[in-house]
């Protein structure tokens, strides 16, 4: 992974991350193709299951380009709730977490 | 939304649960065994606990804790729902309302009553009923204001000793349990995926999993290999699959239960056992450990954060996060927080989810809604009618409009009214434990069978029978029934039965009171009426008047005032109560069978059809619920009988004629039945009259407005109301007329003695 010095975009995450917002959230994230991306998920107070899809193939493919994408921070729930859908993604959970 | 309003609707809900628990208890001891009945009591237990839990109301959490724990023994079949576990249950059922209460009022309840229950019901769970399952059993009266925690460890501590530990366990109190559900937990292995169509329909598999994380412990995987890359993915697809290894000691029906709503948008696949080389099988991302049992702090899950989470979060957080089942020497308070978290999380989920809509609105506002729709319904007969003075021709789009806004309001008045119309229900409910009570205290064993709660009647009526109601119960099971030796003398059955029944009738709320015990002692009544004056000893009175009796100011037959019935409050209040609403109040006796008391009440108390009607020269209206038929009376017809009495021929009958204006006082001498109109009437002791009146005017729907409030009570006149022209018209009081002219004037006192 390549961090090119350059401070990385921060997407801020709403804090309902429902069936709604998985559309919305696949658009934001496609708009920042290409370049590095913090998404900051403390705000997330509920999340489904469609935009972890959205965010884990985004984690994929920014993987898949060389560029640098992480959720950090993230709020309690968001990191709960991807524990409990058997989620282990690097790139979707704080380190400290998958210790 | 402050915390006090969310406890607020959780005492309104508490209410409905008691009362669904109730009416589902009775249905049980009425033979009931629809394993959905019980389920619906235990959730009706469950819920309270949980809700109680989420507040902090301990004693409520560790009686209902005790309660639910003895239901579950039933819902499993482990335990059969004998009358004598019903009759403890019902009691309980009693003490848990009675708890809910002084939650939520203050105070407290007897220790004894609690911790005696508590005793039962535990020994029952266990499989062993006390001896004397009635006798309250506390083995030694306990310190503590209720059961604490100690208490409701009981049943945990013997799972061990043969019992079987009972689902749901999971929120139970303390560490013991833990190591009991673990001793009996199977393993099964879910395969979940979900269809576009499940998150379409809005469901979400974060809630159902975290439903399933309910039941027990999981490990999850998500199979993550159908997700497209970012810019072939539909946002709204549904690309993840879970393989889920479930320890519960739950069975796989509730495991498919928590699928239940997704199984048609979703593929499941349930199957015991666990399947190690599915979980074996190289794991895509492969680099952490997908066996490692991860505790999910539900709480941190909630989709709105309840307030009353946040105290106790930081105390479960720790304890989540190492798993609960290797560390047997919890310390209780951290076990205690889990089984805290667990209970609000419940709390948050409705058990049932196709409840009909409702909304809960503030009495006032409807009061208010009405009391405009009155004054509409006032106003809009007055334009009427100066429309109808001002106008002659009578064809003009002016009459049209009226006459629609006229069924505009009748029916907006009717949908109104509607909003108030309540089942008698809640109030039959309360009167089941008021028999109990009593039944408990005079030591007589009464069964309480209700017919017709469904039976709707307007809110303010409801308010305002209960207490006639309760005291008529009270007085029924006291003096009516007899004990149940003296029962199986008399070769009945030793168990009273007490028949509380509702319906409609012509416009009004019957409601009879049956009870099949001695009936009225009429020579006692009939002494004790000489005693205290009521009557002389030669009067010569019908059983029907001797029965009647009962309903004088301050009589009372019982020898001993009894601490039930006697408290110096007579059937001569109840009569007046009902009185007050409107209601009249009849009895009939059978010595040997019992005897039937009949409140007949009217539905709503603000409005009434009425037939407008002229007598000498006032306008009076007459209820036209009373009314059978008008009729024109012919000379040929009219008959004389005794001195002042006429009688009038309708068809091959002879019917009493009533001089309507002579009785009331409008006029002294008797009106020519020719130049009137007669209405024929039916009145509540049965039998017809006719009412002779001067002409009719027409048939309106008139506003009640009280007389009483206003005024005071005028015998024969039961109360007011506004004319379209703003002129007061009275309303009459059909029976009160229809007894004066059997010859007794009218006049306050015989309102009271007359019309029962």
């Amino acid at each position: 992974m390549s961090t090119d010095g350059t401070s990385p975009k921060v997407l801020k995450l709403p804090e309902v991350l429902d069936l709604n917002a998985a559309s919305r959230l696949h658009e934001q994230v496609l708009a920042h193709k290409g370049e590095d991306i913090d998404l900051d998920a403390s705000e997330v107070s509920r999340v489904g299951a469609q935009c972890i899809q959205v965010l884990l193939a985004a984690a994929k493919s920014w993987r898949a380009e060389e560029q640098n994408f992480k959720v950090a921070p993230a709020s309690d729930v968001f990191v709960k709730t991807l524990q409990l859908l058997g989620i282990s993604d690097e790139a979707l959970l704080p380190k400290e977490i998958l210790k | 939304m402050d915390m006090n309003e969310i406890k607020e609707i959780f005492f309104q809900e508490c209410e409905e649960q008691l009362a669904e628990l109730e009416s589902g208890l009775l249905r049980l001891n009425d033979g009931d065994t629809d394993p959905e009945t019980v389920n619906a009591v235990f959730r009706a237990v469950h819920s309270i606990k949980g809700g109680a839990g989420a507040f902090g109301l301990d004693d409520l959490v560790s009686f209902a804790h005790v309660f639910e724990t003895t239901l579950d023994c039933v819902r499993s079949n482990k335990l059969e729902a004998s009358p004598d576990l019903l009759k403890v249950m019902l009691r309980s059922a009693d003490v848990l309302a009675d708890l809910t209460a002084a939650s939520r009022d203050g105070g407290t309840v007897e220790a004894s009553r609690t911790s005696g229950l508590v005793a039962e019901l535990e020994a029952y769970a266990k499989g062993q009923p006390l001896p004397s399952a009635s006798a309250p059993a506390a083995p030694a009266p306990k310190p503590e204001a209720a059961p604490e925690a100690p208490v409701a460890e009981a049943p945990a501590a013997t799972d061990d000793s043969g019992f079987q530990p009972v689902p749901f366990s999971f929120d139970s109190i303390d560490g013991d349990d833990e190591l009991a559900i673990n001793a009996a937990a199977s393993v099964f292995t879910v395969r979940f995926k979900p269809r576009s169509d499940l998150y379409a329909k809005g469901n979400e598999a974060v809630l159902i999993l975290r439903e399933l994380a309910k039941l027990g412990d999981l490990q999850v995987r998500c199979e993550t290999d159908d997700l497209p890359s970012l810019d072939l993915l539909d946002p709204e697809g549904a690309y993840f699959s879970w393989l889920i290894r479930v320890e519960t000691e739950s069975d796989e029906e509730a495991i498919r239960q928590v699928f239940e709503f997704v199984e048609w948008d979703s593929t499941v696949e349930i199957t015991a056992g666990a399947d190690e080389e599915a979980f074996a099988a190289p794991d895509a991302m492969g680099e952490e450990q997908p066996m490692a049992a991860v505790p999910f702090d539900l709480s941190l899950l909630e989709d709105e954060p309840v307030v009353a989470t946040e105290t106790a979060a930081p105390e479960a957080a720790p304890a989540a996060q190492e798993p609960a089942q290797l560390a047997p020497a919890n310390m209780p308070l951290a076990a205690k927080a889990i089984a805290a978290e667990a209970e609000k999380k419940e709390a948050a989920v409705p058990a049932v989810p196709a409840a009909p809509q409702t909304i809960r609105v503030d009495l006032d506002r409807v009061d208010r809604l009405i009391n405009l729709v009155g004054e509409l319904v006032i106003n809009q007969a007055m334009l009427a009618q100066s429309v109808v003075e001002n106008e002659s021709g009578g064809s003009s789009a002016v009459n049209l409009g009226l006459e629609e806004l006229q069924q505009l309001t009748r029916e907006i008045q009717d949908s109104v009214m509607a909003i108030r119309a309540q089942p008698v229900k809640p109030v039959f409910q309360r009167m089941g434990r008021i028999v109990r009570e009593i039944a408990d205290m005079t030591g007589k064993s009464v069964k309480l069978v209700t017919e017709g709660e469904n039976t709707e009647v307007d809110k303010t009526v409801i308010d305002k029978i209960a207490e006639p109601l309760t005291h008529m119960i009270r007085n029924a099971v006291d003096h009516g029934l007899e004990g149940p030796e003296k029962r199986t003398e008399l070769g009945k059955n030793p168990e009273g039965i007490l028949k509380l029944s509702a319906k409609h009738r012509s416009g009004r709320i019957v409601i009879e009171i049956a009870d099949d015990g001695a009936g009225i002692n009429r020579e006692r009544v009939k002494a004790k009426a000489i005693e205290n004056g009521l009557i002389t000893p030669e009067s010569n009175l019908s059983d029907e008047d001797i029965d009647n009796l009962i309903f004088h100011p301050g009589f009372s037959t019982a020898d001993k005032i009894s601490d039930i019935s006697g408290r110096g409050v007579g059937m001569d209040v109840v009569k007046r109560s009902i009185q007050a609403l409107g209601g009249r109040i009849s009895i009939t006796s059978k010595p040997g069978k019992g005897s039937v008391f009949t409140m007949s009440l009217p539905l709503t108390l603000a409005v009434l059809d009425g037939m407008v009607v002229t007598v000498a020269d006032q306008t009076l209206v007459v209820p036209l619920t009373a009314i059978v038929e008008t009729l024109q009376p012919e000379k040929s017809d009219i008959h004389s009988f005794g001195p002042s009495q006429r009688l009038i021929a309708i068809r091959d009958t002879f019917c009493p004629l009533v001089d309507v204006g002579n009785i009331l006082n409008f006029r002294a001498d008797l009106a020519n039945p020719v130049d009137g109109v007669a209405l024929l009437v039916e009145s509540e002791g049965g039998g017809q009259r006719a009412l002779m009146v001067d002409a009719i005017q027409g048939q309106r729907q008139v506003v009640i407005k009280s007389l009483e409030a206003n005024y005071t009570n005028v015998p024969g006149i039961a109360a007011a109301t506004i004319l379209g022209d703003g002129r007061v018209a009275l309303i009459l009081d059909v029976d009160a007329v229809v007894t004066a002219s059997r010859g007794q004037p009218l006049s306050p006192d015989m309102m009271l003695a007359a019309t029962g």
